[in-house]
């Protein structure tokens, strides 16, 4: 992805810093708090534009906090983080942090594709509904337009067949299929795949990684938790390792999965694979 | 290890027993039976119903006018509570300390006072507020209104029902919007929408499922409270009933009149709640949408 293309649609101007100029992603001291919780110690990270990121650890090590702060459904208490060149949640001015107004975090959160664990597909709507939702309410497109896109998209996914069913009737891979393409629909520059495919029957992990696979191909900048090991090595570009709310190590995925330097890395890959 | 799947068995015998015997539900059935034989007897023969008496009055002008006032009221007050009791859900469940406070005082007034009392009081609003101004708040007023003038009695038994019935439905609302999964929510917030588009497009929707049940509880209570805005007094179907017998004396042969408008109107309602739910219910289950769930009547009335 050029920087010509993704400049298409944003809603706010880039406030360029030397710094973060050419990344998706950049996060600098990064630290998370749940009341004396502390979840993250200092995150310091880069996501180049079209790298795929695979982010793994044991549970309770942080890396979904991080995740969703990326895309603001977290605050984080100090540190900070850029997407795209923006301070998420903040505007910085005459040296001082002003938090944004929630229309303009709104704003920010379009550029941002997310997919969770639970799918969370709104149960009242049928599949296509939840597909043409967000870009028909929140971005005001034309109906014809959004409908045409929502279609396209379930295509890609492999469910234009399901358009009219409503979530409950779909297989749990079905429905994170239709979650990625309901994220997709927004067009965003970045999508966070929160263990996409923990909540998933064995046999229906294959066809989820599928799609982020195809997603990967054409350049998608993504960022993934995640316990599968093998689209990791596959599909990754990097991977990190994440623990006590630390970045521990960091590398091309086949490098630190075949040959991890940290003892921490070493013992916990010696328990999932 | 192998199992032969070859051999062809044949199909044994269909079960023919001798099924159970349940005497106990046959004597009850019989008691059932000679009951409403009995109920039907007296309904046909008692001289204290006089279904000519009735059937005189059940269509005349005054007790339409007292049922259309009934209608009327119920609807205003629903819709009135429904809407002031959103507003107090939403308050109630804000971060803000002043605003769910203050949610809370009003339905800890409403609901720990009985409505008989509370529209009593609004009968007599005009001793507590003798006049109403619109101006500056402990400032200079604009136009003052004498208050006995601006609140007729239907003004007064609307507002009496609507405010005690909203601190029922914020309660409703409140829970309804808990039971959506946070997930919803986050999901939404994720696409960008707003707080505003979230609850109305995501949240409240999902949230009338758990909402439309005892809300249809609460319309059919409320058909039925109309009655004790006599306190005010105003005229609905119960009073009406009640002025009549005044003159006429024949006091139960109006009473079981006003009962007969009430269930025609109670099973009008239980109509509408049936199809409700199944909308709201979209979505939920395995099966189609449209669920085969069959028409029940609910439990009405239930708890003022």
């Amino acid at each position: 992805m050029t920087g010509d293309e993704d400049t298409v649609g944003v809603p706010l101007a880039k406030v360029s810093t030397p710094e973060s100029g050419e990344l998706m992603v950049k996060a600098e001291g990064v630290h998370k708090s749940f009341g004396r919780l502390e979840v993250l110690k200092g995150i310091d990270l880069e996501v180049r534009q079209g790298e795929v990121m695979c982010v793994v650890g044991p549970s309770g090590s942080g890396k979904s906090t991080f995740l969703r702060c990326i895309n603001h459904l977290e605050k984080i208490n100090a540190g900070r983080l850029w997407v795209n060149g923006h301070l998420v949640g903040y505007r910085e001015r005459g040296g001082r942090l002003h938090e944004l107004r929630e229309r303009e975090v709104a704003a920010q959160r379009r550029e941002i594709g997310m997919v969770f664990q639970r799918f969370n597909l709104f149960p009242h709507k049928t599949v296509l509904e939840n597909v043409m939702g967000a870009p028909l309410w929140v971005k005001k497109q034309p109906k014809d337009q959004v409908r045409q896109r929502a279609l396209a998209l379930l295509d890609r996914v492999g469910l234009s067949e399901k358009a009219q069913t409503y979530p409950a009737q779909l297989s749990g891979g079905q429905q994170q299929r239709v979650a990625i393409a309901r994220a997709l629909a927004m067009e965003p520059a970045l999508m966070l795949f929160d263990e996409p495919t923990s909540a998933l029957d064995p046999e229906l992990v294959g066809e989820v990684l599928e799609v982020m696979k195809q997603l990967a191909l054409v350049g998608m900048n993504i960022m993934v938790v995640t316990h599968a090991m093998g689209f990791t090595r596959e599909v990754g570009d990097s991977l990190v390792f994440m623990d006590d709310g630390v970045v521990v190590e960091r590398g091309a995925p086949r490098e630190v999965l075949s040959n991890p330097q940290h003892a921490r890395t070493q013992d916990f890959l010696s328990r999932v694979i | 290890m192998t199992i032969d799947t070859d051999v062809k068995r044949e199909r044994p015998e269909p079960i023919k027993a001798v099924p159970v015997r349940h005497p106990g539900r046959w004597v009850a059935a019989v008691a059932v039976l000679v009951l409403v034989a009995m109920f039907v007897h007296f309904l046909l023969t008692s001289n204290a119903l006089e279904w000519s008496e009735q059937g005189k009055y059940i269509t005349s002008t005054a007790v339409l006018k007292g049922v259309r006032n009934t209608i009327l009221l119920t609807v205003a007050a629903m819709v009135g509570g429904m809407l002031l009791g959103t507003v107090l859900a939403l308050m109630r469940l804000s971060a803000n300390p002043l605003l769910s406070g203050a949610s809370w005082f009003y339905l800890w007034f409403f609901r720990g006072t009985p409505l008989y009392t509370q529209l009593l009081i609004w009968g007599a609003i005009g001793s507590l507020l003798p006049t109403v101004g619109l101006g500056i708040p402990f400032g200079p007023e604009f136009h003052t209104w004498k208050t006995q003038a601006l609140v007729t009695p239907m003004l007064a038994a609307g507002l009496g029902l609507i405010l005690n019935e909203a601190a029922y439905m914020a309660e409703i609302i409140r829970a309804g919007i808990l039971s959506v999964d946070e997930g919803q929510q986050e999901a939404a917030s994720a696409l960008g929408m707003s707080r505003t588009q979230t609850m109305s497009r995501i949240v409240l929707p999902q949230a009338m499922r758990v909402i439309v049940p005892p809300t249809g509880n609460e319309v059919l209570s409320m058909m039925k409270n109309t009655s004790l805005v006599a306190a005010i007094p105003f005229s609905e179907l119960t009073f009406t009933a009640q002025t009549i017998y005044a003159n006429t004396y024949k006091i139960i042969p109006m009473l079981v009149m006003a009962c007969l408008w009430y269930l025609l109107l109670s099973s009008i309602l239980m109509v509408g709640q049936y199809y409700l739910e199944r909308h709201f219910s979209r979505g939920v289950g395995k099966a189609s949408p449209a669920r085969g769930q069959r028409l029940r009547l609910r439990g009405g009335g239930g708890g003022q």
